[in-house]
């Protein structure tokens, strides 16, 4: 063994010793203590690893994420309704513990006040990601696909949504917090942009809930807006101009 | 499992966890859900684990196999171990100037360490996993890991050697800026 294998073999020699009696390191490491060139080598690799690892380890966990792992949980194990997708409940998992570390997580530029309830909705939207979709895309989904893809049309401007329709075309939906969601994913140009749905009379929604709400953060925008029937919940890649663009 | 259990597997794990996660993902949005899923499957799945000493390797396997379900796998990952070796002894910042280093800087370097090297470097340094765990947990062979721990050290270390000279470039000893100031 010459001293490059060696050293090669004892990269993976762990610094606290406890592979001192693996039979893999016993050649080099009698070779480092016969060559002082390959002995020195070590003493600095040794320290070298320590020091790194040290300095690793100091990296601290964000303090929200143990309470939102345990809160995540215990919605999980007593949820009346099962939740269909476990993206979902995590992403309302990270999005409880967003919404109590605002101020320190994330920077949020808003143009009012999201109504109670609704704002769950669209925090979860924020965190979903937009390649996750699974279901079929607008283009798959009839007359209001099309709508929605249409450059013409403006989503604030009362689509013509049917959510029983949309259900019998194969819409994905899933259960937030005990109320049925419709997920459309939809291409404007070359933007990608989810539409949530529910009914009006699932949340609760506040004064000029009509008004989009737009909440925008580095990578991820969402509006939010609800009409007689509906609650509408639109997100996006990028900032807030591309929401406002089709709204 | 009782909650209490759940709570100390959480209390014992969710943060070099998150930091394996981070390393990976790079970023800590994706770092935080990484954890969380990783979690999220044990209360669903981990608890037929029969072996409770293996609860932490479990952890460590589903964490990075749901990294790698959640992203495109492309080619750059193969080519790059096709590569020549690298260079085998590269200069490396002294001891105590990694010691000196924010852990901040140390993470954002390791984060820059090609992916297929990353995640045994990681679980080396932060778990002190052995070679034969960290083949355990990635499923890769032995002697894979012994290879991208050496490559990953190599490009780590060059990394950080770039890191503190940019940081010793942009430096302005104080006695400069005195004499700078002096009219």
């Amino acid at each position: 063994m010459n001293n490059e294998q060696a050293k090669f073999i004892l990269r993976a020699y762990r610094p606290n010793g406890r592979d001192a009696g693996n039979a893999v390191f016993c050649e080099a490491l009698r070779q480092a203590q016969t060559d002082p060139v390959l002995g020195a080598w070590l003493a600095r690799e040794q320290a070298f690893d320590t020091a790194v690892a040290a300095k690793l380890r100091a990296y601290t966990a964000p303090p929200e994420l143990r309470e939102a792992i345990l809160t995540g949980a215990q919605v999980s194990t007593s949820a009346a309704r099962p939740w269909r997708r476990p993206a979902a409940w995590l992403a309302l998992a990270a999005s409880l513990a967003i919404m109590f570390t605002l101020a320190a997580t994330y920077w949020f530029r808003s143009t009012g006040p999201v109504p109670a309830a609704l704002d769950q909705l669209t925090r979860f939207a924020l965190t979903e990601p937009l390649s996750a979709h699974t279901g079929p895309h607008a283009d798959k989904l009839g007359a209001v696909g099309a709508w929605l893809e249409n450059p013409a049309n403006r989503l604030a401007e009362a689509p013509p949504m049917d959510l029983a329709q949309l259900k019998a075309q194969g819409c994905r939906t899933f259960s937030f917090a005990g109320h049925e969601v419709f997920e459309i994913c939809f291409k404007r140009g070359d933007g990608l942009y989810h539409l949530y749905l529910a009914r009006r009379s699932d949340f609760t929604v506040g004064e000029n809930a009509e008004l989009p709400v737009v909440l925008a953060q580095a990578q991820r925008s969402v509006a939010a807006w609800a009409d007689q029937r509906l609650v509408y919940v639109l997100m996006a890649g990028g900032g807030a101009e591309a929401i406002r663009r089709i709204l | 499992m009782g909650s209490d259990t759940f709570t100390q597997l959480v209390d014992a794990n969710y943060a070099s966890l998150y930091r394996f996660a981070l390393s990976l993902a790079r970023n800590q949005a994706d770092a935080g859900d990484l954890t969380q899923q990783t979690f999220f499957i044990w209360a669903k799945k981990g608890q037929s684990l029969r072996d409770t000493s293996k609860a932490k390797s479990w952890l460590f396997t589903t964490l990075y196999r749901e990294f790698l379900r959640g992203r495109r796998r492309d080619v750059r990952i193969t080519a790059l171990e096709d590569l020549a070796p690298a260079e085998a002894d590269p200069p490396a910042p002294e001891v105590d100037v990694v010691a000196a280093m924010d852990a901040e800087v140390v993470m954002t370097a390791l984060q820059e360490v090609d992916e297929v090297f990353r995640a045994p470097l990681t679980l080396f340094y932060l778990e002190e996993l052995s070679y034969q765990e960290i083949a355990e947990a990635l499923d890769v062979p032995i002697g894979t890991v012994m290879s991208r721990l050496s490559r990953g050290k190599t490009q780590l270390r060059a990394i950080l050697t770039q890191r503190e000279k940019a940081a010793r470039d942009n430096l302005i000893p104080f006695a400069t800026q005195r004499l700078r100031g002096t009219p």
